[in-house]
């Protein structure tokens, strides 16, 4: 299967807010993490390259095909679960998801019932098909959005955000399903969370102020950090004097006391080498 | 904490700019209606003060329907913003004072609530002040600024009206946490009130219906009703009266309302219904294997019919579809079964009655295209599920139509449903010729086309607009607004107006002709042009995550495909076609000047041809028609030949002639040439060489033909149609000389062209001499003549022309009649072809024939029965009937009257053929308008007045009388007539008090309706009470002799020279006050009693009061001395049916005790038990009578 090959991509919005700065990434099969801070510019891409907006600049391309020139050849083989997925009121769980179904071109009546069976047991909602999603608590919900996602056999998969708000069973859970889906998928996830990518994820890109300021496997990142992250807990007075004369890419309250992490040389011999972690990769990358 | 929260509420809400907005709105209508003709709010103001009391009173009322939308705003907000803004927990959790946040917000809404209604005093304030100046309006069309009005209106209607709404909108909104449905309270009080309106539908139960009228509007109308101008321009609604009680109960409603809100309240949150979920037995644990799926092509069917469906369920389930969806339910059923038509009657339940009552749903069903076009473009955004929808493989135009069609199929299926309820009603009404084909075109010509053309229009607007409470408001501006603007502007053609059409009115006669051709085209622009509109918006159509229109467009570009390319310039290029299809029908073909055009042609006419007003012309002294009729195509063809003389002393040497813009003409006068055509005013002048010397007479030849060509804007001519054409000579023929009628006859409209006001009638003269050469029917055009005519019709078809029928022949396939008449008669007639049949009866040599369709046979027997009993009463009393034959003749319902030509009288199928009266063994509005009609046949066919004040008293009183007493011929008890009394008491003091001229005495009455049938008839009647019904008669029956079929015509003062004598003197007064004066009574009864005597009779004992009163021309009344004979009575029982005792008593004075022996037990007593006598209030005369 082809490589989704994402190429200089820029967008500017009204208000002057670069959301994509220059993107250029290529994807290819297996899952992909797409991380970054709050307003980075993650769900701007993720819809792009779902064909919901436009690019200023910059182009697309999947195999021979071109999402922004044939967007609908494109819808054919994408699955896509936005980040906020909301439902119909009064429409049941199995009448949303045989609607969907029909959408994505899922015609034969039949099959279509075999299919959303399936999908609602497989999410594990087949016993509430017929009740109004919009009861649904917020792990259900996302869950109907996955198996809307899941519908036709995507060949790339467009997960933003999904587990915001999932309790730590439900996220078990939504990523069991996620990494079920064929090998040959491109799965893109975009989200804040870095265990969420430690965990799943066979490559990964960093996204700030709609750059990329890091693409390549987790492992590579960490690797790159090797023996060059030192540790401190130090006096909370003492902060700011830290981050003015270190690289303090990271801190965190341990026990009441802020933690710090430090990128570079080894400061002094307070400082204890720590094995980096993929967080040191994301925070390392955000101050560039 | 109430002044906490009252003050902060005020002051939130005027820093913001809806109150504002809201009083704008009012104000900007206010100041138009009061400083223009151009906007009317509540009907036109008419000849009072243009900021009367009554004015104030009508805008206020009127506009307080409308605040109801300010007031669901404002007690919605004052209940729910906390809520809005997520703060109620917060501002809960404090320690509130509940009655100071409750009353305190609701006070605030309250006051906020009523302040846009202030814009009506403001507009009319502003109006008074700027109209005059400006020259709008005539400054005498002003009175002071009366503020007293605006104080009373205040307290008496809106702060009222806004409590009561207010305290309902903010119980719900308490209750429901919902806008919508404070919103959908405020429409349910709207439906209530204009259900309560059914109740006024009759006079019997008008003071029920003032009672319930939430608004006190009708209330307020039924008490004004009678005012005379003077009145309205002076008389301040006050705290008094029926407004009184209807004050009274809705303001303690509204207390009682809130106050149980108010108890029911609680800071607490209401438990979030939680259904219990019910314990999940441990399922079986089912494993579906993953099916193969082929995920083919996208289907086009199956995606556009999963968005129908996905829709359309969504709106079916919606809680306001349902609540919009009962209340019109309930409007049609109080709809079908309140309402009456005439005298307490209703028609049998006719598919076409049926099809109004659905029509009149449709305001709910446009409620609920405006609300749910919103709703549907916006559901997926605001549920956020359109970025799933939106990146699936669909082609936009898709969802967009599937939407479409989602609402549109909800409007049928609502109608179907509607039309199924209808059918029941017919069903257990136990009617059963339900007519499907009425209710299938009905729908094909009304309904499918508003629905479908609002349905695609709304869509499109959400998608063009993207907003959706914008796209609300252009919404309601395309339904409602643009008409406004359209009239502002003096455009009238229906290509412009939304939906516009010609008027399409259904008859059983002749079906849904002759406009359905014109709508038929009209509604196929408009479709296809909403169409077009739908495809183009689906440019607009936001997909993804797009806003602003230049983004959305740009999104779609390189993506508008081919075929859509294709769709928008075949559909475009079909509309355009046929919008020059209908312009080309409706501007070129069939041209139309508009009403402001119009306007200023009559002015010119006036002003250019006033001047030949006196000038001498000949009169028709003979009359020949050849009339063809052509009904399938719709033209006809007529030659007519006039013989014509100079009655003048001098010759005649030009002719003014007003030629028909719709008919070819062609004249043919001996010696005469046309010198002048005046093609803008449409008047020829025919100059005689030689002059046509006096006495001299010649024969003319007039051809006039008639062709429908295509359609018109306004809908095609009633005149000839398939079945049911109807002419009178009037139209076939050019009318000669300055035509009065066509000058403009509104006061305000000629002040405001600086004409002098309208000439009157001639005033009444005494020995008339030669002013009494004309009558006022046919103007002095001609008096008795003779007329032959051959009328030729299709041969399916009957036709009929005035005189006996002395031949009939085919000829092709064509039929022939021919018909003289048999005694010289007005030059008044109608000519008639349709397909009927006939109902025969002899009566005394006379033939009586009814030619009715053959579905309306039911009522026929009792026509020939009232025609019968009119001809054995009027010849008896009055003398002999001059005609061989008596014809009713029904013709379709495109006007509503029955009207009486010599010996022939055509009457509307809409009432009288249709009218179920099965239950009837009384008089009844057949036997009353066929018996008016009969007897025109010699009040206005044998005896007619001069032209001038009083000769419609000769003709339009007699005739009611005439029929009233037909009537009491065969009515059963005393009590019966006042049944039929009381609709022309009511038509009387009606008509006094809209009067836009000057009211006058009977005998000088100008043609003015309310005075010649209302006054009149009860007037005559009341007479032949007093001196006996002999004397009336028999002073009929002399002047009928003395004048009938001569010339000079009488007068009202001839006949009253005849009447005098059969007066006795001691009732002498009656003249004066009756005929000569405008005479009121002012009658009550204060109190009766009775005591049980030991001979077991009753002595009843009536404290009476008795005033009457004289009124002047403008409504200036004054008391006079009392010196009457009036009746007092008493009944058995309260339903005032057995009068068992009546005494008519002499009074004097203004207060007077009067003792009656009865034998048995009266139930009621009243002065004027019959209501015989002219009185503005009669409730108040009758009184349950007390037994001591």
């Amino acid at each position: 299967m082809g490589k989704l090959q994402l190429k200089n991509l820029t967008k500017t919005y009204a208000n002057n807010v670069k959301a994509m700065d220059d993107i250029t990434i290529d994807i290819s099969s297996g899952m992909f993490g797409l991380l970054g801070p709050n307003g980075a510019g993650k769900s701007s891409l993720m819809r792009t390259i779902a064909t919901l907006q436009e690019p200023d600049s910059g182009s697309i391309t999947f195999g021979d095909l071109d999402p922004l020139k044939n967007p609908k050849e494109f819808r054919k083989i994408l699955g896509y679960l936005p980040q906020e997925f909301g439902v119909y009121p009064r429409i049941s769980a199995e009448q949303l998801l045989d609607h969907l179904a029909t959408l994505k071109g899922v015609s034969n009546k039949g099959e279509r019932k075999d299919l959303v069976h399936y999908l609602l047991q497989k999410v594990n909602l087949f016993d509430k098909r017929n009740k109004s999603v919009k009861g649904f608590s917020g792990g259900m919900k996302q869950r109907v959005g996955i198996a809307q996602a899941l519908i036709g056999n995507p060949k790339v998969l467009i997960v933003d955000e999904p587990t915001a708000g999932l309790d730590p069973g439900e996220r078990n859970r939504f990523y069991d399903l996620i990494s079920d889906v064929g090998e040959d998928v491109i799965v893109i996830l975009s989200t804040h969370i870095v265990d969420d990518v430690r965990e799943l994820c066979t490559s990964m890109a960093v996204l700030n102020y709609g750059s990329i300021v890091f693409n390549g496997t987790p492992d590579e990142g960490i690797h790159e950090l090797e023996g060059r992250v030192f540790e401190k807990k130090i006096e909370r007075s003492e902060l700011e004097k830290y981050t003015q004369n270190y690289n303090v890419i990271s801190n965190r309250l341990i026990g009441g006391k802020p933690v710090i992490h430090v990128l570079g040389e080894k400061p002094d011999e307070d400082f204890s080498a720590i094995a980096p972690s993929l967080e040191d990769v994301f925070f390392s990358k955000l101050q560039g | 904490m109430f002044k906490q929260f009252f003050f902060s509420e005020l002051r939130y809400n005027l820093r913001q700019p809806m109150v504002y907005l809201f009083f704008f709105i009012v104000f900007l209508l206010v100041f138009a209606a009061n400083s223009t003709d151009n906007v009317q709010i509540g009907g036109s103001i008419g000849n009072v003060h243009r900021n009367a009391p009554h004015v104030i009173t009508t805008f206020t009322t009127v506009m307080c329907i409308f605040g109801l939308l300010f007031a669901a705003a404002f007690f919605n907000n004052a209940a729910l913003r906390d809520r809005k803004y997520n703060f109620q927990e917060i501002l809960f959790s404090t320690p509130l004072d509940k009655f100071g946040y409750y009353f305190g917000r609701f006070s605030a809404a309250l006051v906020l609530s009523t302040i846009p209604l202030l814009g009506v005093f403001f507009g009319i304030a502003l109006g008074t002040l700027i109209a005059p100046l400006a020259g709008w309006i005539e400054p005498d069309r002003f009175g002071p600024v009366q503020l007293s009005a605006f104080v009373s209106n205040y307290f008496l209607f809106i702060l009222p009206n806004m409590l009561f709404a207010g305290s309902i909108i903010y119980m719900l909104a308490h209750r429901f946490k919902s806008t919508i449905t404070s919103f959908v309270g405020a429409l349910i009080i709207i439906v209530a009130y204009s259900v309560s309106g059914q109740f006024l539908s009759d006079l019997d139960n008008e003071t029920l219906g003032a009672m319930v009228d939430t608004f006190g509007n009708r209330t307020y109308g039924v008490i004004s009703k009678y005012y005379t101008p003077l009145e309205k321009n002076t008389f301040n609604p006050s705290f008094s009266g029926l407004l009184f009680w209807n004050r009274l109960i809705w303001i303690s409603f509204s207390l009682v309302v809130l106050a149980l809100s108010y108890m029911s309240f609680s800071f607490a949150e209401r438990k979030t219904k939680t259904k219990a979920e019910k314990k999940q037995h441990k399922k079986e644990i089912i494993d579906i294997l993953k099916p193969t799926v082929h995920v083919g092509k996208e289907s086009f069917g199956h995606q556009f019919f999963s968005f129908f469906w996905i829709n359309f369920i969504s709106i079916y389930k919606h809680v306001t579809f349902r609540i919009l969806f009962l209340f019109s339910i309930i409007l049609l059923i109080s709809d079908l079964i309140s309402g009456f038509e005439y005298f307490g009657l209703q028609s049998y339940p006719l598919t076409y009655i049926m099809t109004d009552s659905i029509s009149g749903t449709s305001l709910f069903v446009m409620i609920i295209l405006v609300f749910f076009s919103g709703e549907l473009i916006w559901r997926d955004r605001d549920f956020r599920i359109n970025e799933v929808v939106d990146a699936t493989p669909h082609s936009t135009l898709i969802p967009l139509f599937a939407k479409t069609l989602s609402l549109f199929s909800l409007t049928i299926s609502l109608h179907l449903f509607f039309v199924f309820m209808v059918v029941c009603y017919q069903l257990i009404k136990g009617y059963f010729q339900i007519e499907f084909s009425t209710y299938f075109f009905h729908f094909l010509y009304n309904s499918f086309p508003l629905y479908l053309v609002t349905s695609v229009t709304l869509v499109a607007v959400q998608v063009i607009v993207n907003n959706k409470y914008l796209g609300y408001m252009v919404s309601v501006i395309i339904i409602l607004g643009l008409d406004i603007i359209l009239s502002i502007m003096d455009i009238q053609s229906n290509m412009l107006s939304y939906l516009g059409s010609p008027y399409l009115i259904y008859s059983d006669m002749n079906g849904f002709g002759p406009s359905n051709v014109g709508v038929f085209w009209f509604n196929t622009y408009w479709i296809i042009g909403a169409f077009f509109l739908l495809i183009i918006s689906g440019v607009f159509w936001a997909r993804g995550s797009v806003t602003s229109i230049k983004e959305r467009m740009r999104f779609k570009q390189g993506k508008l495909n081919k075929r859509y390319l294709m769709l928008v310039s075949i559909v475009g290029v079909v509309w355009v076609v046929l919008a020059v299809f209908v312009y080309y029908n409706t501007q070129i073909l069939n041209s139309y000047k508009s009403s402001d055009a119009l306007e200023k042609l009559a002015v010119n006419y006036e002003e250019t041809y006033k001047k030949y007003k006196d000038a001498p012309h000949p009169k028709v002294i003979e009359a020949k028609y050849d009339i063809a009729i052509f009904p399938y195509e719709k033209a006809a063809n007529i030659s007519s030949k006039l013989l014509m003389i100079n009655p003048y002393d001098r010759a005649i040497d030009t002719l003014l002639l007003n030629v028909s813009r719709q008919w070819e003409e062609e004249f043919n006068f001996p010696n005469a040439s046309l010198v002048k055509e005046d093609e803008k005013h449409n008047v020829h002048f025919y100059v005689f060489d030689p002059p046509f010397v006096a006495g001299d007479t010649l024969e003319v030849k007039i051809k006039t033909s008639y062709r429908t060509k295509g359609f018109a804007n306004g809908g095609a001519s009633t005149s000839i149609i398939k079945n049911g054409s109807f002419l009178n000579n009037f139209q076939i023929l050019p009318g000669i000389g300055y035509d009065s009628g066509k000058e403009l006859s509104s006061r305000n409209k000629r002040r405001k062209y600086k004409l002098p006001p309208k000439d009157r009638m001639p005033a009444l003269e005494e020995n008339c001499g030669v002013n009494c050469m004309e009558n006022y029917l046919t103007n002095g055009f001609s008096d008795y003549i003779n007329v032959e005519t051959v009328i030729s019709t299709s041969k399916d078809q009957i036709a009929i022309a005035p005189g006996s029928l002395l031949e009939e022949w085919e000829e092709g396939d064509r039929k022939y009649f021919r018909y003289q008449v048999d005694h010289p008669s007005q030059n008044f007639y109608s000519f008639i072809s349709a397909k009927y049949k006939i109902a025969k009866r002899n009566w005394e040599g006379v033939d009586i024939e009814i030619y009715h369709d053959k579905k309306h046979g039911v009522n026929i027997e009792k026509m020939l029965d009232a025609v019968e009993r009119s001809l054995t009463y009027y010849t008896k009393n009055f003398g002999p009937y001059t005609h061989k034959q008596c014809r009713i003749i029904e013709f379709p319902r495109f006007s509503t009257f029955a009207q009486a030509f010599p010996g022939t009288m055509p009457y509307s199928e809409a009432f009288g053929f249709v009218i179920n009266l099965e239950d009837e063994d009384k008089n009844n509005v057949i036997d009353a308008v066929i018996a008016h009609e009969m007897a025109h046949q010699w009040w206005a066919h044998q005896v007619v007045g001069a032209n001038m004040q009083g000769g419609t008293m000769l003709s339009e009183s007699f005739s009611e009388y005439s029929s009233l007493m037909t009537m009491k011929s065969i009515a059963k008890t005393p009590m019966e007539m006042r049944e039929f009394l009381k609709y022309d008491h009511d038509r009387y003091l009606r008509g006094r008090a809209g009067e836009l001229e000057k009211e006058l005495p009977l005998y000088k009455v100008e043609n003015q309706s309310y005075i010649h049938y209302g006054k009149g008839s009860v007037i005559l009647y009341a007479l032949q009470d007093y001196i006996g019904e002999d004397k009336v008669n028999e002073a009929l029956s002399e002047f009928l002799t003395a004048y009938k079929y001569t010339t000079p015509y009488p007068t009202s003062l001839d006949f009253l020279s005849y009447l005098e004598p059969k007066v006795p003197d001691s009732l002498n007064y009656l003249i004066k006050d009756w005929f000569k004066e405008i005479t009121l009574y002012d009658n009550r009864l204060i109190s009766a009693s009775a005591i049980l005597m030991e001979s077991g009779e009753y002595e009843v004992t009536l404290e009476i009061e008795a005033s009457k009163i004289k009124a002047d021309s403008i409504g200036n009344e004054s008391a006079v001395e009392l010196n009457e004979w009036i009746d007092i009575g008493l009944f058995t029982d309260t339903d005032e049916k057995i009068l068992m005792h009546q005494k008519r008593i002499h009074l004097t004075n203004a207060k007077t005790m009067v003792t009656i022996i009865a034998d048995s037990i009266p139930a009621k007593a009243a002065i004027d038990p019959r209501h015989i006598l002219i009185d503005r209030v009669y409730d108040d005369n009758i009184k349950k009578v007390k037994i001591d």
